[in-house]
């Protein structure tokens, strides 16, 4: 079964090509074909692991593949390499797929093209499988180009709304200027070793094949692509911005599985990464960079969904820290965990939307869990586990990168063990200020009820997710479920290290998040002022910097407005004046009205013209005479 | 024997006035009348080279036949169009059938 994995990514992509075809005239618009297609890819990758696990370590990874096309000498194959790192992968997609499907048909119901939803995240789902079980960057980057497509539509899904055709927009084109580094990337991979297949590819940087400047900067381009779509610093813009779409899209495709494309990339090439110079270096101090600037940005945000996605792109920091300590079973460790409780957490957001009818203004919302104990206690738990609670699935994960950096230096380990603080302080300010206290508006509060079975459902098997991801760390955990060990043995065979508890750093992280957390909570617990209204009269400067996101924004804005119209401008004045005007019409008038000119040579009388040959002749004549002597 | 230049001088003279007859007359008979001229002028040519150049061959006399044939044809089609003229503008001078023009 594993070395046809490969069916995985077809059957919802057949999902998608006849809900996209019938969709609409089906029965209940096609909702319970997506979901028995979830459903059948979550029972299907039960069967590729289990195949896989009895397959043994000797066969890994599993890889079947067919020829694509052949020119001249070269032959492209295309073909499915699952080894343990595709196994995690398979398992968040298929998992949060399912989730996030049942979840979709109470929240989208009554939606517009509602069928159009649902064949669009089959399209979406079939392409990120398509991505993790590739193996070769060509074929994964038709699955990358996939996803984004995907991502694009589904941003723009209420496309009457002008701000979710502006943020899809801005989504695609700042995705896309990371994923022409991606091309470049592979292209310079293929001129290099000849080779689009990563194995190849990988086996011909460790035998020295390439130069270590020119893997360094091929290895850069590469790095600029997973940037893109992990939305690290400079490229995080669209992030945020991708919210407008409806919230079980930012769940599955913009928390858990789409923008964790970028680690998953990192972590899939790590050995090449490694022998490229100072690239870790620099996929860590983006990361930091990144961990540390969302984590800030997302205190004065307001909108319950824009501080979730911050807290993504915050958490995809850390991510990326852990890899560029060389830790790729941490970082996939925590990609494991953030994706159940991020999406725990987005699906407790929709339900919240759903819930007080498409309120998501903290300001407008408070004591929600009388309304809504089920949304409340499941989102408590998605808050508990992404500050770090032991023994939550964050607590584990973030406690492997903390370990992993310790070996980095104290400043890298330091600024991270900040970004754990204000991780679970902008966390709390969410809960506090959502859930408890008294109700901010009673009018949103007297409509606000607890949503229905579809949606609570989701969240309750997420949140029972949340606690337990973290426990795949420990070896007996792994071994009971028949695993060759915890989840770094298994994702990192070649170089196990069996997870020990230490103490001091599980001590740190308690410390953290009980820093983080009963500060968030004395700022924000009812009655007290907001901090940002605080910061704000304070420091009314520092508070704007913050609350604009470091007008990275509006550096983005005068630079589109300025430089890039500025020389379309020039361009399309090129085009118009010396393009069009000079060089198209002009050959045309100079031809018109030299005919112009012309015509009236021709004046219709014979005598005339036999005068023409006349004279003609006698000049042929003369020439040739004069030629001749 | 006659020398061959007087047949070239006799042949360019026909020729000239030939070429006088088309550029200066305004009759359309006329005209082709003076384009036979210039054919015939040719033919002769052709004739006095024959005989005088290789006359163990034809060629030449070939040629002059060829002549003949083609130049009675373009009379036969010339001479139609210009009936067809006359008949359509009541007139055979060829400065009157100038419509063909911009």
């Amino acid at each position: 079964m594993a070395e046809h994995a490969w069916i995985l990514a077809a059957v919802p992509g057949i999902a998608f090509i006849v809900m996209a075809a019938t969709g609409r005239k089906l029965p209940r618009q096609g909702d319970w074909l997506a979901v028995l297609c979830a459903l059948s890819i979550f029972a299907l990758f039960f069967a590729v692991l289990a195949n896989f696990l009895n397959l043994g370590e000797a066969a890994w990874p599993v890889l079947n593949s067919i020829e694509w096309t052949t020119v001249g000498d070269f032959e492209l194959r295309m073909g499915i390499a699952v080894d343990q790192i595709t196994i995690v992968m398979l398992g968040v997609v298929t998992t949060v797929a399912l989730m996030v499907n049942i979840f979709s048909i109470g929240y989208m119901k009554g939606e517009p093209r509602y069928w159009w939803y649902f064949a669009v995240l089959q399209l979406f789902v079939a392409s990120m499988l398509m991505l993790v079980l590739a193996d070769n960057l060509l074929l994964l980057y038709v699955a990358w180009e996939l996803v984004g497509l995907s991502s694009f539509l589904l941003i723009g899904h209420y496309w009457e709304r002008r701000s979710a055709v502006e943020a899809a927009k801005k989504a695609f084109i700042t995705t896309r200027l990371g994923d022409v580094g991606l091309l470049i990337g592979i292209i310079l991979f293929w001129d290099a070793t000849g080779s689009f297949n990563i194995l190849e590819i990988q086996h011909a940087v460790e035998e020295g094949l390439i130069g270590d400047t020119r893997l360094f900067v091929t290895v850069m381009f590469i790095f600029l692509g997973a940037m893109g779509k992990s939305a690290q610093l400079p490229f995080h813009v669209w992030l945020p911005d991708a919210m407008e779409g409806p919230t079980p899209v930012s769940a599955l495709i913009h928390a858990a599985t789409m923008v964790v494309a970028g680690v998953y990339l990192v972590a899939r090439l790590l050995p090449i990464f490694e022998l490229a110079g100072d690239a870790l270096t620099v996929v860590m101090v983006i990361g930091l960079l990144t961990a540390l600037y969302s984590g800030v940005v997302a205190f004065a945000q307001t909108d319950i969904k824009k501080v979730l996605a911050y807290s993504t792109v915050s958490q995809l920091g850390f991510m990326f820290v852990a890899l560029g300590a060389g830790y790729a079973s941490a970082g996939m460790f925590h990609l494991f965990t953030h994706a159940f409780f991020k999406a725990l957490l987005f699906l407790g957001a929709g339900s919240v939307i759903l819930g007080t009818h498409h309120h998501q203004e903290m300001g407008q919302l408070g004591g929600l869990w009388r309304k809504m104990p089920v949304t409340a206690a499941t989102f408590l738990i998605g808050s508990l586990a992404l500050a770090g609670l032991f023994p939550l699935a964050g607590f584990w994960s973030k406690d492997e990168i903390l370990h992993a950096v310790e070996g980095q230096g104290t400043w890298a380990f330091l600024l991270l063990a900040i970004a754990a603080i204000m991780t679970a302080f902008y966390t709390t300010r969410l809960f506090v200020r959502t859930f408890l206290g008294k109700p901010q508006d009673e009018e949103v509060a007297s409509h606000t009820r607890e949503t229905g079975p579809t949606m609570t459902l989701p969240l309750v098997f997420l949140a029972f997710m949340s606690i337990v991801a973290g426990f795949f760390i420990f070896h007996d955990f792994g071994t009971a479920l028949g695993f060759p060990g915890g989840f770094s043995e298994f994702v990192f065979l070649h170089y196990p290290s069996v997870f020990h508890v230490d103490w001091g750093l599980v001590g740190l992280s308690t410390v953290l998040f009980v820093v983080g957390t009963f500060g968030g909570a004395w700022f924000y617990w009812n009655g007290r002022l907001d901090r940002s209204t605080v910061l704000a009269e304070w420091q009314p400067q520092v508070y704007d910097l913050i609350q604009r996101k470091f007008y990275f924004d509006d550096l983005y804005q005068f630079l589109i407005d300025r430089v890039v119209l500025g020389f379309s401008y020039l361009v399309s004045w090129f085009d118009r004046f010396a393009v069009n005007d000079t060089g198209v019409d002009g050959s045309a008038n100079l031809t018109g009205y030299t005919g112009f000119l012309l015509k009236h040579l021709q004046t219709g009388r014979v005598p005339n013209y036999a005068m023409a040959i006349a004279v003609g002749v006698i000049t042929l004549a003369l020439i040739s005479l004069a030629v001749g002597s | 024997m006659v020398p061959m230049e007087n047949y070239l001088v006799l042949s360019g003279i026909i020729f000239s006035l030939g070429v006088y007859g088309v550029l200066a007359r305004r009759n359309a008979v006329l005209v082709l009348m003076s384009v036979e001229l210039m054919l015939n002028a040719v033919s002769l040519n052709f004739v006095a080279f024959a005989a005088y150049l290789d006359p163990s061959k034809a060629t030449g006399i070939i040629f002059a036949v060829f002549v003949i044939s083609v130049a009675a044809a373009e009379v036969g089609l010339a001479l139609a169009i210009v009936i067809r003229l006359f008949r359509n503008r009541s007139t055979a001078n060829v400065d009157e059938a100038a419509t063909m023009r911009w």
